[in-house]
């Protein structure tokens, strides 16, 4: 008979499932061997040892009961002790709370009738920890005798299940009694709390301490609890929380989280999340929270990658790495390092000897000029910022170039010049002395492609000069404005767009705002404008911008609407607002004031720009609501069409027409009924009279139809723009995809690569790019086409060889179709962008900064590709070069402090999301180690190899300064 | 400009009907994959994003949340569609179409071969062999060399797949109703029954306990001890507890008469304990099979000792099993092979000990709560008595009463009863011991 500590708690796991005892005491003896089996089965063996603890509780509470008041105190803290001391098992239920249960109302009712306050607190004391197994659902009698007992107890004691389930009570009644308007209740529990926080935090629960506060809406009294030992995790653990919580927590999180770091100086964690707030003040407090001028510069090179327009004033080189003026040479470098100086020529990417080789001879046969042009981009895209090419600029003679340019036609010469530019990216000197020879050649064309080139050249790099603007501004306001030479017009339009994107300047505004209001000017000039200001002025709210562009879109003529220009406008009006989604009411109230049914649009594109990248749920609710087709609307349309061929009693009019797509049609129905109208039109020219009226109807409203109701295309791209906020979102939205393409129209199928494309830019996973890649065959060509694309935008940068390999297979599928062979080459090249050194992703920074920059970029060619016909594979495929801005090195570049390059050893790998983990987990996983400088693919992450060099900068991305350790010891 | 605008819709059936013209050569829209990568391929785009971290905070509830709504918007919008185009109708009279060209009597071969994406080599039932076509609609995700196929009746082609079920055995072995014995019919064992929870069910149900101590749960354990101490006993109780799937083997159904039957046996237990994860795999008399390794001669001895290496490779591998635990029990721990129970494989070894007086008395309540005793029988007595008994042996002891009241024709068990039981029973057990002197 000598049970062992372990057995009696191991007695205690095996009947913890049964009902808890009565009070009654059953003595194991002899006699209960001839208990009844149904006894049996309600009555309990209990050890002697188990026996002797009941019994003794039993006794205490007997003390209580008894009148005698002397007897009390001892009595509870003889309890206190047998509960504190009960070691229990993970499985069951400590043993003296077990035994107490019954006697707990008697404990209560004690608690009522006694009136000495010391006493009252001590009891509360334990009637709180037993009301944590014993109080029915919703009583939360644990909370409330720990608001009643002594405020100077420590909670800790009663071990850390009992703190936490005080703090789970403490969040439902504090939603409670909000609920009923009890607030004046909240104080104490706000100072229970805070007296819980700390306990928290000590216990490596910063999670539940952050979502304490979270229930109690006091976020913000959090710094004061974080230490140095506790700040990161508690950062991180709020970080990840952002993008799941609704407003306007998540403001009020990141507010905080960035308060913390900003206390530990952690300037560049900071830093990021004072631009993820976009708060200017705050990154200025960040640069006045130092004055280490490296770690001002290191500040500075992170803005720079976010092309933010923040000036700093005190020192001159922090400006210059904000301005990018080095990002150049540091790329230059790092071409140097990993060996890929020598250009590629197209050819060396297409790899045409490798696709089926049976029609691959006739290739050239058609279209020899547009194959060319794809060349051309190609040549641009794998030879980005290398400044030197095989294709154009063979050394210094000028012919062999020109030749090649010679070999495209019309708005290709545009297209291929300006690829100089792309080529000599961010160089932007001698971008200029390449381009400047163009500028003064005999063809418009070419003239209007050295701009886009030297606005291209200069995307994202500033200098005081800003030669780009200088060149620019000449042809928008100078002569040849006067001469009215559209192309030049347009061209230094989007050069400036490209240029200054997100600098947010003021030269460029005035120069272009007169062309947007002008009404004078054509629609395609203006509505260009209105898309380069968007670019500049991306996320600024810009009040003139907007009231400038609702009010062309107000004067300019109804007809003029339904011009497929005006997407652009519509984007460019959007853009302003990008992140911005507390700020956009007003915009859409504004927008019901325009009675054309492009409102519609223009609210999809501004509300999907606005919530770019929060992943808020409601949005993507209303986005899906507004894809569903509803066929009842199909068959009145197609009634209609009907009636319009048919019967011919009345030509369609301009009510009739506004009639039909104002009502909330699946926009795709009339598309597919306007195209069954052309059809019908081209096999019976002869039959009817009435062809030539309704053809100038259904062409007019052709026109009109990709505006109207195209705001369903934008509602999938905004899908994908909402969903890549968080990767939860980012996953679940690939199935929505699936669904939309399964029952779309013709315009959303359309749109779903491109917004599969725009979720994983530069994130080639298998499963994306295998359903692109059956996407790709779709018997849609514009579906196929926007795939072939997508297919691109997603590899974008990674040389990935299977996506290589499934468009080579494409090359020679579409041998015949000009138009896929031309997307198929261009996504070609966006593979090989920069020879894999660049990517497309607008995320940074560990995936926490959202570059709006980048994302408007992505944007724009997504809206443009909705309808690729009419305008990149048509005239427009300069519109292309929009993508110059979103596209950034994916490298580790470390520098010493005067921003010199420097070799480090870098362990590179995996991330890992190690939010809430116990202990101190690698952050990274299969890691391999290189010198420095370093390619980063999508979801890596580098850290230093040894504590020679301390890194200012938190996240190893980009450009890094480091500093010598002063604490280094070399083991040697 | 504006006409431009208007072209795609004409533009785009013009395109389709110029394609159809002009396409040299019907091509297989996307290289089709076949055999088992099917698992990793589209299965995978449908599965939904796993959730860290799994501690118990809110981080991990608003992202469930947020996966939960994105779950009813697609509901939404599918029953939306659904309801305005409904593809039930579409989808039968495609299905018809498929029927009719398979044609009605069909015949079963088998997959030799692979050539390229529409060929393969079949073989019928009849014996020759053929090279036949794949039709399109197959669905080649599911085509691996070895599979059974349906054939059409005339071309051979081949029209369908079906789909090889895993082994019936396997099947056997899943415990549909649990078995009666609950821990309250174990007497004593207390430590062993709060390490077997805590390595077994608590992982299965409580995985966020782990996760926060930062620690990997135990994959599995192995109860060991002595004849008759409630190895097997216990396992039926943690199958009767639970409600996760429950797979019992005993090590000799895993050596089976051909060669490679007892691995791949072995393995589609565990592939089975994997699709119905979290789930529970208990291996009886694993010295069977997992004795340690040694030079063999005989083909039979060397297919058992790879039957065991499936296992360690199935126990730890390079694949992770999931949320699949392993108990096993056996007599003789000494003789298994090391590999077997090393830590990672197995992580707790729990010992099963003759009953403590104490444990004694709980078994013999439990065994003798349902006879009918007379008064003077005292327990105490045979608790108290210093022999080496058993779970088993108190059993066979009550048993042995009790027959033995029968023989009498008496409805009571008397102590004289008891006595003579226990005589008998302790006989046998030393005619036993004495049987190992003579050896």
């Amino acid at each position: 008979m000598a049970p062992t500590p372990k057995d009696t708690s191991g007695s205690d796991a095996t009947k913890h499932d049964q009902p808890l005892l009565e009070k009654d005491n059953n003595k194991p003896s002899s006699k209960d061997v001839t208990k009844k089996k149904g006894k049996n089965e309600q009555e309990e063996e209990l050890s002697e040892e188990d026996q002797q603890l009941k019994e003794e509780l039993e006794l205490l509470v007997e003390r209580l009961n008894e009148p005698d008041q002397n007897l009390y105190d001892a009595a509870l803290q003889n309890l206190k002790t047998h509960i504190k001391d009960s070691t229990s098992s993970m499985t069951a239920v400590p043993k003296p709370l077990k035994f107490l249960r019954p006697h707990y109302p008697l404990l209560v009712s004690l608690y009522d009738k006694w009136d000495v306050q010391a006493l009252k607190y001590k009891l509360a004391d334990i009637l709180s920890v037993l009301g944590m197994t014993y109080s029915d659902e919703g009583k939360r009698d644990s909370l409330n005798y720990r608001l009643k007992s002594n405020p100077e107890d420590d909670l800790n004691e009663w071990g850390h299940e009992y703190v936490r389930h005080l703090a789970l009570e403490i969040g439902e009644q504090y939603q409670d009694n909000l609920e009923n308007e009890l607030t004046e209740n909240n104080a104490p529990l706000l100072d229970l709390s805070l007296k819980i926080i700390p306990i928290f935090l000590k216990h490596n629960a910063e999670a539940d301490a952050v979502d304490l506060l979270l229930e109690v809406e006091a976020i913000d009294k959090l710094p004061q609890f974080i230490d140095k030992n506790t700040f990161a995790r508690v950062c991180l653990y709020m970080v990840s929380c952002v993008p799941l919580l609704a407003p306007p927590d998540d403001i009020a999180f990141l507010h905080t989280a960035y308060s913390i770091y900003l206390a530990h100086n952690q300037l560049t964690q900071a830093l990021s999340l004072a631009i993820r707030l976009d708060d200017e003040n705050l990154v200025q407090q960040v640069f006045d929270a130092t004055s280490d001028v490296s770690i001002q510069k290191q500040l500075g090179l992170i803005l720079g990658r976010q092309n933010s327009s923040f000036r700093f004033e005190d020192n001159e080189e922090v400006q210059e790495c904000i301005s990018n003026v080095k990002k150049s040479e540091l790329f230059h470098y790092l071409v140097k390092e990993l060996n890929l100086l020598d250009p590629k020529l197209p050819e060396d990417i297409y790899k045409t000897h490798l696709e089926n080789s049976s029609f691959s001879g006739r290739s050239s046969l058609y279209d020899s000029a547009k194959q060319n042009l794809a060349s051309s981009f190609v040549n641009g895209f794998i030879n980005m910022g290398f400044g030197k090419d095989k294709l154009l600029d063979d050394g210094d003679e000028n012919e062999a170039g020109k030749s090649w340019i010679y070999r495209t036609k019309g708005n290709g010469m545009l297209s291929t010049t300006a690829s100089l530019g792309l080529i000599n990216e961010w160089d932007v000197s001698e971008g200029l002395q390449k381009l400047d020879k163009y500028l003064y050649a005999s063809e418009d064309e070419i003239k209007a492609g050295a701009l886009l080139g030297i606005g291209v050249g200069s995307s994202s790099v500033h200098d005081e000069v800003e030669p780009a603007l200088l060149l620019l501004q000449d042809s928008i306001n100078g002569e040849s404005a006067a001469t009215s030479n559209k192309k030049l017009v347009s061209s230094a339009i989007t050069g400036l767009g490209v240029a200054f994107a997100g600098s947010k300047n003021e030269a460029v505004l005035n120069l272009l705002l007169p062309l947007v209001s002008d009404t004078d000017q054509t629609l395609e000039i203006s509505a260009l404008a209105a898309l380069a200001l968007g670019h500049v002025f991306v996320g600024t709210c810009n009040g003139d911008i907007t009231s400038t562009i609702l009010q062309t879109l107000l004067e300019r003529d109804f007809q003029e609407l339904g011009n497929k220009w005006i997407r652009f406008m519509s984007l460019g009006l959007g853009l302003l607002y990008m992140g911005k989604y507390e700020q956009v009411d007003d915009v859409l109230e504004t927008i019901d004031a325009i009675e054309h049914p492009i409102s519609k649009t223009l609210k999809v594109l501004v509300s999907i720009c606005s919530y770019a990248g929060t992943g808020n749920v409601l949005q993507i609710q209303s986005l899906l609501q507004m894809s569903s087709t509803k066929p009842t609307n199909k068959e009145e349309d197609n009634d209609d069409e009907e009636t319009e061929h048919e019967t011919d009693t009345q030509p369609a009019e301009q009510q009739d027409k506004k009639d039909t797509t104002q009502a909330p049609t699946a926009e795709g129905d009339s598309g597919v009924s306007g195209t069954s109208a052309n059809e019908k039109k081209d096999s019976s020219t002869s039959k009817d009279d009435d062809d030539t009226e309704s053809e100038g109807s259904s062409s007019g409203q052709d026109s009109s139809t990709p505006e109207d109701e195209s705001y369903q295309g934008y509602a999938v791209l905004g899908l994908a723009c909402i969903a890549m906020g968080e990767e939860i979102g980012q996953e679940m939205s690939l199935r929505h995809f699936s669904h939309l393409m399964h029952y779309g129209n013709p315009l959303i199928r359309r749109a779903v690569p491109l917004a599969m494309g725009l979720v994983s830019a530069s994130n080639p996973q298998m499963k994306v790019f295998d359903t692109l890649s059956r996407y790709s065959h779709d018997s849609d060509i514009e579906v196929a086409l926007n795939s072939i694309f997508a297919m691109g935008i997603v590899g974008a940068g990674t040389n990935n060889a299977r996506l290589a390999q499934l468009l080579r297979q494409l090359a020679s599928y579409y041998v015949r179709e000009k138009d896929a062979l031309f997307m198929v080459r261009i996504a070609q090249g966006l593979i090989h962008l920069g020879k894999g050194t660049l990517t497309l992703t607008p995320y940074n920074t560990d995936r926490q900064i959202l570059s709006r920059v980048s994302l408007a970029g992505l944007l724009t060619i997504a809206v443009t590709l909705l309808d690729p016909k009419s305008f990149i594979l048509d005239e427009h495929h300069a519109l292309i070069y929009y993508l110059t801005p979103s596209i950034h090195p994916r490298t580790l570049i470390t520098v010493d402090e005067n921003l010199e390059p420097i070799k480090v050893n870098v362990r590179v790998g995996q991330a890992v999301d190690i939010v809430g983990q116990a202990g101190k987990p690698k952050t990274i996983t299969g890691w391999v180690t290189h010198s420095t400088p370093v390619l980063l693919s999508y979801g890596e992450r580098a850290e230093l190899e040894d504590d020679k060099f301390i890194s200012l900068a938190s996240s190893l991305e980009g450009v890094v300064i480091l500093r010598k350790n002063p604490d280094f010891m070399d083991e040697d | 400009m504006g006409q431009d605008a208007s072209m795609p819709g004409g533009n785009k059936d013009r395109k389709k009907d110029d394609k159809k013209k002009e396409k040299p050569k019907y091509e297989p829209p996307v290289q089709s994959k076949f055999g088992r990568r099917k698992i990793k391929g589209p299965a995978t785009a449908a599965k939904l994003p796993n959730v860290y971290p799994n501690t118990r905070c809110k981080l991990k509830y608003l992202k469930m949340e947020r996966i939960k709504d994105h779950l009813l918007l697609e509901e939404e919008y599918v029953t939306n569609q659904e309801n305005f185009q409904p593809t039930e109708a579409k989808q039968a009279e495609e299905r018809e179409k498929v029927d009719d060209i398979r044609g009605t009597p069909m015949s079963i071969g088998t997959l030799e071969e692979i050539i390229d994406d529409d060929h393969a080599i079949v073989s019928s039932s009849s014996g020759p062999e053929y090279y036949v076509s794949i039709l399109s609609f197959v669905d080649k995700g599911l085509l691996e060399p070895g599979c059974s196929v349906l054939l059409h009746h005339k071309t051979v082609s081949i029209v369908g797949v079906l789909q090889d079920d895993t082994d019936p055995m396997v099947s056997v072995m899943k415990l549909d109703k649990s078995p009666t014995e609950s821990y309250s019919d174990i007497g004593g064992l207390e430590s062993q029954i709060q390490e077997i929870k805590e390595a077994v069910e608590l992982p299965l149900t409580h995985p966020e306990l782990y996760e926060e101590m930062g620690i990997k749960p135990p994959k599995g354990v192995i109860l060991y001890g002595s004849p008759g101490t409630g190895k097997t006993l216990l396992a039926k109780a943690v199958a009767n507890q639970t409600s996760a799937t429950f797979l019992r083997i005993v090590g000799s159904e895993l050596i089976q008469k051909y060669l490679g039957d007892g691995p791949r046996l072995c393995r589609q237990i565990f592939k089975v304990a994997a699709e119905h994860a979290p789930s529970i795999v208990f291996i009886d008399e694993i010295d069977a099979i997992g004795t340690k390794r040694y030079e063999s001669t005989s083909g039979g001895e060397r297919e058992i000792q790879r039957t065991m290496l499936e296992l360690l490779n199935q126990l730890d591998g390079f694949d992770d099993r999931g949320d699949v635990k392993v108990i096993m029990a056996t007599n003789k721990i000494e003789t298994l092979d090391p590999a077997l129970i090393r830590p990672g494989r197995i992580d707790r070894k729990i010992l099963f000990e003759n009953p403590d007086p104490t444990s004694k008395r709980k078994i013999l309540n439990i065994h003798t709560s349902k006879m009918n005793l007379s008064d003077d029988v005292n327990l105490e007595e045979l608790i108290n008595a210093k022999d080496d008994l058993s779970g088993a042996d108190i059993k066979a002891i009550c048993t042995e009463a009790g027959l033995l009241a029968l023989r009498e024709r008496r409805m009571q068990v008397t102590a004289e009863d008891f006595s003579s039981a226990k005589e008998r029973v302790l006989k046998n057990k030393v005619e036993e011991n004495l049987e190992g002197l003579y050896l």
